[in-house]
Protein backbone atom coordinates (compact mmCIF):
# COMPACT_ATOMS: atom_id res chain seq x y z
CA UNK A 1 0.00 0.00 0.00
CA UNK A 2 3.23 2.58 -0.69
CA UNK A 3 2.22 5.29 -2.79
CA UNK A 4 4.69 6.98 -5.26
CA UNK A 5 6.47 10.12 -4.22
CA UNK A 6 4.97 13.10 -6.12
CA UNK A 7 1.29 11.75 -3.97
CA UNK A 8 3.65 11.62 -0.59
CA UNK A 9 4.30 15.33 -0.76
CA UNK A 10 0.59 16.02 -2.06
CA UNK A 11 -0.96 13.83 1.17
CA UNK A 12 1.53 15.08 3.10
CA UNK A 13 -0.34 18.92 3.15
CA UNK A 14 -3.08 17.11 3.18
CA UNK A 15 -2.06 15.31 6.41
CA UNK A 16 -1.46 18.14 8.24
CA UNK A 17 -4.42 19.91 7.40
CA UNK A 18 -6.36 17.11 8.78
CA UNK A 19 -4.37 16.95 11.75
CA UNK A 20 -4.88 20.55 12.27
CA UNK A 21 -9.15 19.65 11.39
CA UNK A 22 -8.97 17.21 13.92
CA UNK A 23 -7.49 19.19 16.82
CA UNK A 24 -10.22 21.92 16.12
CA UNK A 25 -12.60 19.94 15.64
CA UNK A 26 -12.17 18.44 18.87
CA UNK A 27 -11.92 21.92 20.43
CA UNK A 28 -15.36 22.89 18.80
CA UNK A 29 -17.16 20.33 20.54
CA UNK A 30 -15.51 21.05 23.61
CA UNK A 31 -17.12 24.25 23.36
CA UNK A 32 -20.63 23.18 22.18
CA UNK A 33 -20.68 20.85 24.83
CA UNK A 34 -19.73 23.75 27.81
CA UNK A 35 -21.81 25.74 25.80
CA UNK A 36 -25.04 23.40 25.89
CA UNK A 37 -23.98 22.23 29.80
CA UNK A 38 -24.24 26.48 30.91
CA UNK A 39 -27.41 26.60 28.85
CA UNK A 40 -29.02 23.46 30.43
CA UNK A 41 -27.77 24.63 34.16
CA UNK A 42 -29.14 27.52 33.67
CA UNK A 43 -25.72 29.49 34.34
CA UNK A 44 -26.18 32.04 31.65
CA UNK A 45 -29.04 33.65 33.34
CA UNK A 46 -26.75 36.30 34.83
CA UNK A 47 -25.25 37.19 31.42
CA UNK A 48 -27.88 37.33 29.33
CA UNK A 49 -29.80 40.34 32.02
CA UNK A 50 -26.39 42.19 32.27
CA UNK A 51 -26.54 42.19 28.23
CA UNK A 52 -29.88 43.58 28.70
CA UNK A 53 -29.27 45.58 30.61
CA UNK A 54 -26.33 47.60 28.97
CA UNK A 55 -28.25 47.35 25.95
CA UNK A 56 -31.61 48.78 27.25
CA UNK A 57 -29.26 51.67 28.92
CA UNK A 58 -27.44 51.87 25.52
CA UNK A 59 -30.46 52.53 23.95
CA UNK A 60 -32.33 55.42 26.57
CA UNK A 61 -29.09 57.42 25.75
CA UNK A 62 -29.48 57.33 21.87
CA UNK A 63 -33.35 57.83 22.58
CA UNK A 64 -32.76 60.95 25.12
CA UNK A 65 -30.01 62.40 23.14
CA UNK A 66 -32.23 62.72 19.85
CA UNK A 67 -35.25 65.25 21.26
CA UNK A 68 -33.17 67.11 23.26
CA UNK A 69 -30.43 69.85 21.75
CA UNK A 70 -27.22 68.22 20.67
CA UNK A 71 -25.56 71.38 22.79
CA UNK A 72 -24.56 69.55 25.86
CA UNK A 73 -23.29 66.40 26.82
CA UNK A 74 -25.99 63.07 26.62
CA UNK A 75 -25.49 62.00 29.88
CA UNK A 76 -26.99 64.72 31.86
CA UNK A 77 -30.67 64.53 30.05
CA UNK A 78 -30.73 60.91 31.46
CA UNK A 79 -33.40 59.78 33.64
CA UNK A 80 -31.86 57.80 36.07
CA UNK A 81 -33.13 55.08 38.20
CA UNK A 82 -35.70 56.61 40.07
CA UNK A 83 -37.25 58.10 37.13
CA UNK A 84 -35.54 62.04 37.83
CA UNK A 85 -34.05 63.93 35.68
CA UNK A 86 -31.65 66.36 36.78
CA UNK A 87 -30.86 69.64 35.30
CA UNK A 88 -26.76 70.39 33.96
CA UNK A 89 -26.90 72.99 36.71
CA UNK A 90 -27.35 72.32 40.32
CA UNK A 91 -30.08 74.67 40.99
CA UNK A 92 -30.03 74.59 44.66
CA UNK A 93 -29.67 77.35 47.47
CA UNK A 94 -27.53 77.63 50.24
CA UNK A 95 -25.68 79.88 52.46
CA UNK A 96 -21.90 80.11 51.76
CA UNK A 97 -19.76 80.13 54.86
CA UNK A 98 -17.28 82.20 54.24
CA UNK A 99 -19.10 85.36 53.31
CA UNK A 100 -22.54 84.28 54.54
CA UNK A 101 -24.23 85.58 51.16
CA UNK A 102 -26.69 82.70 49.74
CA UNK A 103 -25.45 80.99 46.62
CA UNK A 104 -26.49 78.71 44.05
CA UNK A 105 -24.96 75.65 44.13
CA UNK A 106 -23.75 75.30 40.34
CA UNK A 107 -22.20 78.76 40.83
CA UNK A 108 -20.11 77.70 44.15
CA UNK A 109 -17.41 76.86 42.72
CA UNK A 110 -16.45 80.03 40.96
CA UNK A 111 -18.10 81.99 44.30
CA UNK A 112 -15.44 80.71 46.51
CA UNK A 113 -12.51 81.44 44.63
CA UNK A 114 -13.65 84.48 44.21
CA UNK A 115 -14.86 84.81 48.08
CA UNK A 116 -11.26 83.40 49.32
CA UNK A 117 -8.84 84.08 47.35
CA UNK A 118 -9.00 84.33 43.45
CA UNK A 119 -10.13 88.18 43.45
CA UNK A 120 -8.33 91.05 43.83
CA UNK A 121 -10.20 92.36 46.46
CA UNK A 122 -10.69 89.03 48.33
CA UNK A 123 -7.07 88.56 48.35
CA UNK A 124 -5.95 91.92 50.00
CA UNK A 125 -8.46 91.80 52.97
CA UNK A 126 -8.10 88.50 54.53
CA UNK A 127 -5.94 86.06 52.64
CA UNK A 128 -2.75 88.39 53.44
CA UNK A 129 -2.71 87.07 56.92
CA UNK A 130 -3.61 83.52 56.01
CA UNK A 131 -0.61 83.89 53.53
CA UNK A 132 1.45 85.01 56.53
CA UNK A 133 1.02 82.26 58.54
CA UNK A 134 1.13 79.59 55.67
CA UNK A 135 4.60 80.48 54.81
CA UNK A 136 6.04 77.27 53.99
CA UNK A 137 5.15 78.10 49.77
CA UNK A 138 2.28 75.65 49.63
CA UNK A 139 0.16 75.02 47.12
CA UNK A 140 -2.69 77.23 48.86
CA UNK A 141 -0.04 80.47 49.36
CA UNK A 142 1.06 79.86 45.83
CA UNK A 143 -2.55 79.87 44.16
CA UNK A 144 -3.82 82.82 46.21
CA UNK A 145 -0.64 84.83 45.15
CA UNK A 146 -1.87 83.78 41.28
CA UNK A 147 -4.70 86.52 41.75
CA UNK A 148 -3.13 89.13 39.71
CA UNK A 149 -3.19 86.71 36.60
CA UNK A 150 -5.94 86.13 34.95
CA UNK A 151 -5.00 82.80 33.52
CA UNK A 152 -4.99 80.60 36.87
CA UNK A 153 -7.91 78.47 35.50
CA UNK A 154 -10.70 77.92 33.33
CA UNK A 155 -13.98 78.42 33.86
CA UNK A 156 -16.82 76.52 32.01
CA UNK A 157 -20.16 77.34 31.65
CA UNK A 158 -21.87 74.64 33.42
CA UNK A 159 -20.15 75.96 37.09
CA UNK A 160 -16.98 73.34 36.81
CA UNK A 161 -13.93 74.61 38.02
CA UNK A 162 -10.82 73.33 36.56
CA UNK A 163 -7.29 74.69 37.47
CA UNK A 164 -4.70 74.69 34.06
CA UNK B 1 -28.20 2.58 25.63
CA UNK B 2 -26.97 -1.12 24.15
CA UNK B 3 -25.92 1.49 21.31
CA UNK B 4 -22.79 2.86 23.29
CA UNK B 5 -21.73 -0.67 23.91
CA UNK B 6 -21.45 -1.33 20.31
CA UNK B 7 -19.89 1.89 19.39
CA UNK B 8 -16.11 1.36 17.25
CA UNK B 9 -13.67 2.44 20.07
CA UNK B 10 -10.72 2.73 17.45
CA UNK B 11 -9.66 6.33 15.99
CA UNK B 12 -9.43 4.79 12.28
CA UNK B 13 -13.30 4.34 12.53
CA UNK B 14 -13.38 8.39 12.63
CA UNK B 15 -11.44 9.04 9.90
CA UNK B 16 -13.42 6.50 7.30
CA UNK B 17 -16.29 8.38 8.32
CA UNK B 18 -14.77 11.62 7.52
CA UNK B 19 -12.32 11.12 4.40
CA UNK B 20 -11.07 8.74 1.41
CA UNK B 21 -9.21 6.50 4.53
CA UNK B 22 -5.11 6.35 3.74
CA UNK B 23 -2.93 4.01 6.31
CA UNK B 24 -0.71 6.90 5.85
CA UNK B 25 -3.32 9.02 7.76
CA UNK B 26 -4.00 6.51 10.44
CA UNK B 27 -0.27 5.85 11.34
CA UNK B 28 0.66 9.52 11.45
CA UNK B 29 -2.05 9.43 13.92
CA UNK B 30 -1.01 6.74 15.74
CA UNK B 31 2.62 8.30 16.29
CA UNK B 32 0.95 11.48 16.99
CA UNK B 33 -1.32 9.86 20.18
CA UNK B 34 1.62 7.92 20.96
CA UNK B 35 3.99 10.31 21.78
CA UNK B 36 1.46 12.54 23.55
CA UNK B 37 2.06 15.28 20.85
CA UNK B 38 -1.35 15.60 19.75
CA UNK B 39 -2.68 16.36 23.00
CA UNK B 40 0.37 18.72 23.32
CA UNK B 41 -0.76 20.78 19.84
CA UNK B 42 -4.38 20.46 20.72
CA UNK B 43 -4.08 22.47 23.97
CA UNK B 44 -1.20 24.67 22.59
CA UNK B 45 -4.41 25.43 20.09
CA UNK B 46 -6.63 25.70 22.57
CA UNK B 47 -4.92 28.24 24.51
CA UNK B 48 -4.31 30.61 21.46
CA UNK B 49 -8.32 30.44 20.28
CA UNK B 50 -9.18 31.89 23.69
CA UNK B 51 -6.46 34.28 23.41
CA UNK B 52 -7.62 35.85 19.87
CA UNK B 53 -11.10 35.44 21.42
CA UNK B 54 -12.70 32.88 19.41
CA UNK B 55 -14.12 30.93 22.28
CA UNK B 56 -15.70 33.92 23.30
CA UNK B 57 -17.48 34.02 19.85
CA UNK B 58 -18.28 31.23 19.74
CA UNK B 59 -19.80 30.95 23.04
CA UNK B 60 -22.11 33.91 22.26
CA UNK B 61 -22.77 31.92 19.22
CA UNK B 62 -24.29 29.31 21.49
CA UNK B 63 -25.75 31.44 23.49
CA UNK B 64 -27.70 33.09 20.87
CA UNK B 65 -28.94 29.64 19.58
CA UNK B 66 -30.20 28.98 23.33
CA UNK B 67 -31.61 31.94 22.75
CA UNK B 68 -33.69 31.38 19.34
CA UNK B 69 -34.81 28.15 19.72
CA UNK B 70 -35.60 28.03 23.16
CA UNK B 71 -33.35 27.00 26.13
CA UNK B 72 -35.11 23.41 26.75
CA UNK B 73 -34.76 22.60 23.07
CA UNK B 74 -30.72 22.81 22.84
CA UNK B 75 -29.36 19.88 22.05
CA UNK B 76 -25.32 19.25 21.96
CA UNK B 77 -25.64 18.58 17.94
CA UNK B 78 -27.28 21.22 17.24
CA UNK B 79 -24.55 23.87 18.82
CA UNK B 80 -22.12 21.40 17.33
CA UNK B 81 -23.36 21.44 13.69
CA UNK B 82 -23.97 25.53 14.18
CA UNK B 83 -20.05 26.18 15.37
CA UNK B 84 -18.46 23.89 13.01
CA UNK B 85 -18.36 25.69 10.02
CA UNK B 86 -18.06 29.66 11.64
CA UNK B 87 -15.74 27.87 13.63
CA UNK B 88 -13.47 26.76 10.94
CA UNK B 89 -13.81 29.55 9.22
CA UNK B 90 -13.26 32.51 11.77
CA UNK B 91 -9.97 31.01 13.10
CA UNK B 92 -7.34 33.70 12.51
CA UNK B 93 -5.03 33.52 10.29
CA UNK B 94 -1.73 33.72 12.00
CA UNK B 95 -3.11 30.80 14.64
CA UNK B 96 -3.91 28.56 11.45
CA UNK B 97 -0.33 28.91 10.11
CA UNK B 98 1.77 28.63 13.35
CA UNK B 99 -0.60 25.57 14.12
CA UNK B 100 0.18 24.36 10.92
CA UNK B 101 3.79 24.74 10.64
CA UNK B 102 4.20 22.88 14.13
CA UNK B 103 2.84 20.03 12.99
CA UNK B 104 4.53 19.97 9.85
CA UNK B 105 7.61 19.88 11.86
CA UNK B 106 6.53 17.15 13.85
CA UNK B 107 5.43 14.93 11.14
CA UNK B 108 8.10 15.51 9.67
CA UNK B 109 10.73 14.27 12.24
CA UNK B 110 8.54 11.02 12.89
CA UNK B 111 9.05 8.39 10.58
CA UNK B 112 6.10 7.17 8.17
Amino acid sequence: MSLPKVDDIHTNSELISEVFNQLLDSIIVDVASECHRITKLGLDRNLDEEEEELRLFAEARARSSDPSHSGESNSKYVVDMFGQTHPPIASEIFNCMNCGRSIMAGRFAPHLEKCMGKGRKARQKSTRAAQNQNSKGSTVSNRLSNGGSANAGHEYSNGTYEEA
Amino acid sequence: MKASIKRPPSPDAEIDRNREPTTVQATVNMKLIESEEKERLKELLREKLVECGWRDEMKSVCREIARKNGRKNVTVDELVDAITPKGRASVPDSVKADMLHRIRSIVGSTSL
